[in-house]
């Protein structure tokens, strides 16, 4: 393909991605060092905003809470999609019906997931949780105004969510790994747990490793999941860091747009971060194919 | 050669080596009845709600729940349609899904189809842009967003929006479709151009034709994008445009009839996406293994 076709077929998308992300990106930037409001023109303060945001208790709890959710959320997700994607590659007749069924929660909106799942724990609906804990002896647990509980809730909404996506792209995962390999593990006597943890995973570290990094982004958004889930947010040091980001920047008439993009600049930092092996993949990619 | 089969296959000539089936061997009892807490946890959620909401509002909020013995109604679900604006929410919806889908697609089939036939590094760095701009934070791009649309006085319009999404979503778009045309040979884009196709022509008559399942399933994935996407909606949108999921929030943490009537809301924006899920479960499989997904 010649260049010139290239960017005749590429432009309108460029257009669009360069107008409405770039450029606000670049205000979010310019924001991130000035004093504003939606509407007036900033005021430059240098890394005011930033040291704001690091000297916010506040911050540091949305930034705790968030990093402690995305870490567990990770590593359940990580076990449970093995373990899940392990008994779906087993079926045959059944397994479209499993699928679909599985699917639900993944494709669902986000909020509506939430709110359905808060129900289960929601004494105003009959509690349907707290009653089963009770039927096992328990205590009822307040779900929503307890942290720790509450932080449980979080997390196993998200993995709900999250799971079939997880188990998916093992499952694809497990399809591609040899079965030479494998057979090779039993013939040398290696127990199903062995093959597993010396053989299977090891040959699927690039996929463990995408999993474990689309699960770290999304997580580190939670955002509209904590509205059903977590109404005392603020209160019980649950909030996220986008929920910290749209309440001092946008919510209830808060316009503190410096430092809401303060801390969006962190966070986009620390992303590029992390993607820093998949970058290098790409480019490696691209020279091989030159 | 020897070929090592697992006891429960049968070898039919080494062409029917059954190379998946030999790991599918053992009769999948304990793994079937695991998937089944599984699926039924997955339900749970929905099957408590769609109860919640067809219980009259004095027997949906009893402690402990009250399971039979009631009359089901169907109360929440016309107060809703009748003391709300649902309808128009509903609409504000579909629209914005619909246009959003439409345009995502028309602008990321080229821009796919010519980032999977130009090896270079200008595609390489487009690809990783295209990944950075998926994992950024959505209120980076989306609080400008509302300053800007403010400025050009197009702040709640479903237009806005639909456009909003379309960008937020192009770079999954263009990675989705870009990975499935790199399956396709290059050799048939280059015959079909012998034979006196332009480039565009060709796209159109050969490319697009032999995409549809890509296509369809990147069109999936957008439109569900867009009709679930609750920060920028809340963003972008006051009262004329607002959408579903904005609407759901709002009716929180009020009374108890509104609450029912957002179980109710929530349920009818459910139903369609369960529809989806089950009659394209084959796209949205595609879809995710091909990796680069979520928005």
């Amino acid at each position: 393909m010649k260049p010139r076709e290239f960017w005749l077929l590429f432009s309108p998308s460029l257009v669009v991605m360069v107008g409405l992300l770039v450029l606000p990106l670049v205000r979010t930037l310019q924001w991130s060092v000035e004093s504003v409001r939606y509407g007036t023109p900033g005021t430059f303060v240098g890394l005011a905003n930033f040291t704001a945001a690091l000297g916010d208790a506040r911050f540091g709890r949305a930034v705790l809470f968030t990093v402690v959710i995305t870490v567990v959320t990770t590593a359940v997700l990580l076990v449970l999609g093995y373990l899940v994607a392990i008994g779906v590659n087993r079926l045959t007749t059944s397994r479209p019906l499993v699928l679909g069924i599985m699917l639900v929660s993944y494709v669902l909106p986000n909020l509506v997931g939430a709110v359905a799942y808060s129900w289960l724990f929601d004494d105003n609906f009959g509690g349907l949780v707290n009653r089963f804990v009770e039927f096992l002896g328990g205590s009822p647990v307040l779900w929503f105004t307890d942290q720790v509980p509450n932080a449980a809730v979080v997390v196993s909404n998200t993995v709900w969510h999250m799971l079939p996506f997880a188990m998916l792209i093992v499952l694809a995962g497990l399809q591609s790994v040899p079965t030479e390999l494998r057979e090779a593990a039993t013939i040398d006597g290696a127990s199903s747990l062995q093959t597993h943890l010396r053989v299977i995973i090891p040959t699927m570290r690039g996929v463990l490793g995408f999993v474990t990094l689309i699960s770290i982004m999304d997580v580190l958004r939670t955002f509209d999941s904590l509205i059903p889930l977590s109404p005392q947010a603020a209160a019980i040091g649950n909030e996220s860091i986008m929920m910290y980001v749209y309440s001092v920047a946008f919510a209830d008439g808060a316009q503190n747009l410096g430092l809401g993009s303060a801390v969006n600049v962190l966070t986009i930092g620390l992303i590029l971060v992390m993607l820093i092996p998949f970058i290098r993949g790409i480019f490696k990619e691209a020279k091989v194919a030159r | 050669m020897t070929v090592h089969t697992g006891p429960g296959t049968q070898v039919r000539g080494l062409a029917q080596v059954p190379v998946v089936r030999a790991v599918r061997r053992r009769p999948p009892v304990v793994t079937g009845v695991l998937l089944g807490i599984v699926c039924v946890v997955t339900l749970a959620p929905f099957v408590w709600m769609a109860l919640s909401v067809t219980k009259p509002t004095n027997v949906a909020f009893a402690n402990p729940p009250v399971l039979t013995g009631y009359t089901p109604t169907l109360q929440a679900f016309v107060n809703l349609w009748q003391t709300t604006y649902f309808a128009d929410y509903l609409t504000n919806t579909i629209v914005v899904a619909v246009i959003s889908t439409v345009i995502a697609l028309l602008i990321g089939i080229p821009a796919a189809y010519a980032l999977s036939r130009f090896p270079s590094y200008v595609s390489a760095l487009l690809l990783v842009l295209a990944l950075v701009f998926r994992a950024l934070p959505r209120f980076s791009v989306v609080l400008p967003m509302y300053d800007i649309s403010r400025a050009l006085g197009i702040y709640d319009t479903t237009f806005a929006l639909a456009v909003a999404l379309v960008a937020i979503n192009q770079p999954f778009t263009i990675w989705l479709l870009r990975n499935f045309f790199a399956e396709i040979p290059r050799e048939l884009d280059e015959a079909a151009m012998i034979d006196g196709c332009t480039r565009i022509g060709m796209l159109r008559r050969v490319m697009i034709p032999l995409m549809r399942p890509g296509i369809l399933t990147a069109g999936i994935f957008v439109f569900l994008f867009a009709f679930q996407e609750y920060l920028t909606a809340l963003v972008l949108t006051d009262s004329s445009s607002k959408t579903v999921p904005v609407f759901i929030a709002t009716q929180l943490g009020q009374t108890l009839p509104m609450l029912q009537q957002a179980g109710a809301a929530s349920l009818l924006l459910t139903l369609p996406v369960v529809v989806i899920a089950f009659v394209a479960q084959k796209y949205l499989v595609a879809g995710l293994s091909d990796g680069a997904v979520k928005g």
